[in-house]
């Protein structure tokens, strides 16, 4: 069944800012909610995300010169 | 002073190769080139003298970047009772307003180029290119978000601790550091995964 939208919708340019913020803080329920709705039905949102994970391993992995 | 290190000698290779590395980190923290050379020069010093101690339990870099980090604090030290403060930077400009982001999502809110899936993406750390390429995107970031990035990603300090040294507010860091990022995976995603695509 469709899940109910969230109290708030983004579109991608907020939701990669959350994306980006996640590393930083913790996202409020309101935001994470907003977030998985918007990336549920988005590619190119969720193509983003991994990038994110690729450019975080990415740089531990340049800290430590294990690359 | 003990006898100055010789070409020929192999550890010497070893180390002098993290020099790109060690800069990038002292210039991430000093923010003047010349102090960042000169923690550099003595942190490569102090590590031939002791490499007999290192015993590699961390990697080569991790130990190097340990005494770089204290020979950084000493310069600070110094350079704080030399002077005045290191001069607070570009951040205005940088992290003001966001029209920046208006160049890549267009007035609906959507990405103007659509982010593409990378394909088995860590592969690529096993290739010295790659790191090139990383490098390579690193410095084409604006000052303060290459700093800024540098600080809370690769060396993984705290947020809070990057904004109180660098004189910013929290959320003035996240913009900072989105911003970053984003510029980050579209250099990436041109220099490396599109013409990875194409080989």
């Amino acid at each position: 069944m469709e899940k109910k939208p969230p109290a708030e919708t983004v579109d991608c340019r907020a939701a990669s800012r959350l994306l980006s913020i996640a590393y930083e803080r913790k996202l409020t329920a309101g935001e994470s909610e907003s977030l998985t709705y918007h990336l549920d039905r988005c590619l190119m949102c969720r193509n983003f995300d991994s990038q994110l994970k690729f450019l975080h391993r990415a740089s531990e992995k340049f800290r430590t010169g294990n690359g | 002073m003990p006898p100055a290190p010789t070409i020929s000698d192999p550890r010497f290779a070893q180390i002098e190769g993290h020099r790109p590395y060690l800069m990038r980190y002292a210039l991430s923290q000093l923010r003047d080139g010349q102090l960042a050379e000169e923690a550099v020069q003595e942190c490569l010093l102090a590590a031939l003298e002791a490499i007999d101690g290192f015993g590699g339990r961390s990697t080569l870099r991790t130990w190097l970047t340990s005494i770089l980090r204290f020979k950084v604090i000493d310069l600070q030290r110094r350079a704080m009772s030399e002077r005045n403060q290191v001069e607070l930077t570009d951040f205005a400009a940088e992290a003001g307003e966001e029209g920046w982001l208006d160049e890549l999502f267009d007035d609906t809110g959507h990405w103007r180029q659509a982010p593409s899936a990378w394909s088995d993406p860590e592969a690529a750390f096993e290739q010295r290119r790659f790191w090139e390429a990383f490098q390579g995107c690193l410095d084409k970031l604006p000052p303060a978000a290459g700093r800024v990035f540098f600080k809370r990603e690769i060396v993984g300090e705290e947020t809070n601790v990057i904004c109180k040294e660098e004189g910013i507010t929290a959320s003035n860091c996240w913009v900072i550091l989105h911003r970053a990022r984003l510029a980050l995976r579209s250099c990436l995603e041109k220099n490396w995964f599109g013409k990875e695509a194409a080989r």
